[in-house]
């Protein structure tokens, strides 16, 4: 992965911001950020607000997850299940969940319920999406076989239907926690009193511009991080499915 | 083939149960079983949401979103769909460009509203392109995806039979990515409206996020609930809008998506 263009433009930041042709109060050059960072991390400030956000989203992934699994396996295998709960979903896909946030603050007060419960809505929906697409996509010969060779409900289901429907599942699972991450990040900016979402929110309020751009940045490198490493893992796990896509 | 009468049965759930929850929340408010002053019955809700939409506060909130978020559209749309082109046609151009794109994609797009409202001064114009951010790469690399998929088979007999980069392109390329494009471009639209309402809560005056999270705070829940149902109003029509054009350039092709 070459490098050229980024670094390029960073160089033309840093000069831009010396020369002062980029004000350097609004965008100090990266070294200068970089510093911060450092500074920040060793401090650890910047850590324990790392770790709130982290902490939120494996709430709310870890409440989204199971349950969106089994509603999608249920709504793909059975046409009843998926009769009663396809309207709802496809009535509130389009709707940004985090414009559910206020009415959640209200059912649960502000606090830590509410974020996490908006981040674990907005990945449940996917990975209920996901799911559902994976078990309906499955090649019905497979099946076919399957019954062939005897196989009922749930040997069906344990050696046909789930390992068919595995990379889907996993796509929706990675998809989710990028969702999810993006969510309480944006939950943070919006209303928390911590995390790093709410650090790059009251940043900016003070214009203290190193610091914002520090928390940008580590939002940033948690957020490639996650994408990229369970990019890897799913072309581990289902070693027979490579093809991963750039998501 | 379904039976119709399933089918009957499918679509009589379909209205019914959402139909019975709302009778069932109108019948909790009025009892008292939920808090009134949180939770006011769906009819009040609807009562006020038509107040506030014959009184003009309601269109004209709503009005001010669907400008940014077509300002927020375009400038991820036009842009996107070129740049994915280009990334899909030269490898060159996709090797510069994706190492840049891969670090600023997985950033959450609200918090590029300070950056830019460095930048740009009137505050409109941050709104709308912070909303346009996540969408370009989203609609550039399902663009991109698009090109690559295309059959090598179909390129080569199209140049065999002498076609042009021109004529490739017009009669080939682009039709061949046309599908990939308008699901980059209906996953966009949705993104550019999350992140068009999410910054209206954070910063702004006018627009149903701003009137969502100002009525929130002010514990006005009518108006809260009028927004969220204006909001939740938006997203349908627009898409299926867009599924409309998509079938007017595409119709050869069955819309892939039921979501």
């Amino acid at each position: 992965m070459t490098l050229a263009v980024p670094f390029a433009l960073l160089a033309a930041w840093e000069l831009a911001s010396w020369l002062g042709v980029l004000s350097p109060r609004y965008f100090p050059p990266p070294t200068v950020i970089a510093a911060t960072l450092a500074q920040l991390l060793v401090e650890g400030a910047l850590l324990s607000e790392a770790l709130i956000t982290l902490t939120r989203l494996a709430a709310a992934f870890v409440l989204a997850a199971a349950p969106a699994v089994a509603l999608g396996l249920a709504m793909g295998l059975w046409r009843p299940v998926r009769g009663v709960v396809e309207p709802y979903i496809v009535m509130l896909y389009p709707l940004p969940k985090i414009a559910l946030l206020p009415l959640l603050l209200i059912l649960m007060g502000v606090g830590e319920k509410a974020f996490v419960v908006t981040g674990a809505i907005t990945a449940f929906f996917q990975i209920v999406i996901s799911t559902v697409g994976g078990v309906q996509s499955i090649d019905p010969r497979l099946i076919e076989v399957g019954r062939n060779y005897g196989a009922g409900g749930t040997a069906l289901f344990r050696k046909i239907i789930l390992p068919a429907a595995l990379p889907a599942i996993f796509t929706g699972l990675r998809l989710g926690l990028g969702l999810a991450l993006i969510t309480v990040v944006a939950v943070e900016f919006v209303t928390a009193k911590n995390g790093l979402g709410h650090l790059v929110f009251r940043s900016w309020q003070m214009l203290l511009t190193p610091q914002m751009f520090a928390a940008f940045v580590l939002i940033g490198l948690i957020g490639l991080a996650l994408t990229r490493g369970l990019r890897a893992l799913q072309r581990r796990a289902l070693a027979w499915k490579p093809e991963v896509g750039w998501l | 083939m379904r039976r119709p009468a399933a089918r009957g049965w499918e679509s009589a759930i379909a209205i019914g149960s959402p139909l019975l929850l709302l009778a069932a929340w109108e019948a909790a408010s009025a009892v008292g079983l939920l808090r009134a002053q949180f939770f006011p019955r769906p009819t009040t809700i609807a009562r006020h949401f038509g107040e506030l939409l014959a009184d003009g506060s309601l269109p004209r909130h709503a009005g001010t979103t669907l400008v940014r978020l077509a300002w927020a559209f375009l400038l991820a749309a036009v842009p996107g769909v070129a740049v994915g082109l280009a990334m899909g046609i030269s490898r060159r151009v996709r090797d510069g460009l994706d190492p840049l794109f891969a670090v600023i994609y997985p950033i959450p797009s609200v918090l590029f509203l300070p950056l830019l409202s460095f930048v740009l001064k009137p505050a409109d114009a941050a709104l709308a392109v912070t909303g346009a951010i996540t969408s370009f790469f989203l609609i550039a690399y399902t663009t991109m995806t698009g090109v690559q998929q295309i059959d090598r088979t179909v390129l080569e007999a199209a140049t065999h039979f002498g076609a042009r980069r021109g004529r490739l392109f017009i009669k080939v390329l682009l039709p061949g990515t046309l599908p990939f494009i308008f699901t980059g471009l209906r996953l966009g639209l949705g993104l550019a409206l999350i992140v068009v309402i999410a910054v209206e809560m954070v910063s702004a005056q006018h627009g149903l996020g701003a009137l969502l999270w100002l009525s929130w705070g002010l514990l006005k829940v009518e108006d809260m609930y009028a927004a969220l149902a204006a909001i939740a109003l938006l997203g349908g029509p627009l898409l299926w809008a867009l599924a409309l054009v998509r079938a007017r350039l595409l119709p050869w092709l069955p819309d892939v998506a039921d979501a």
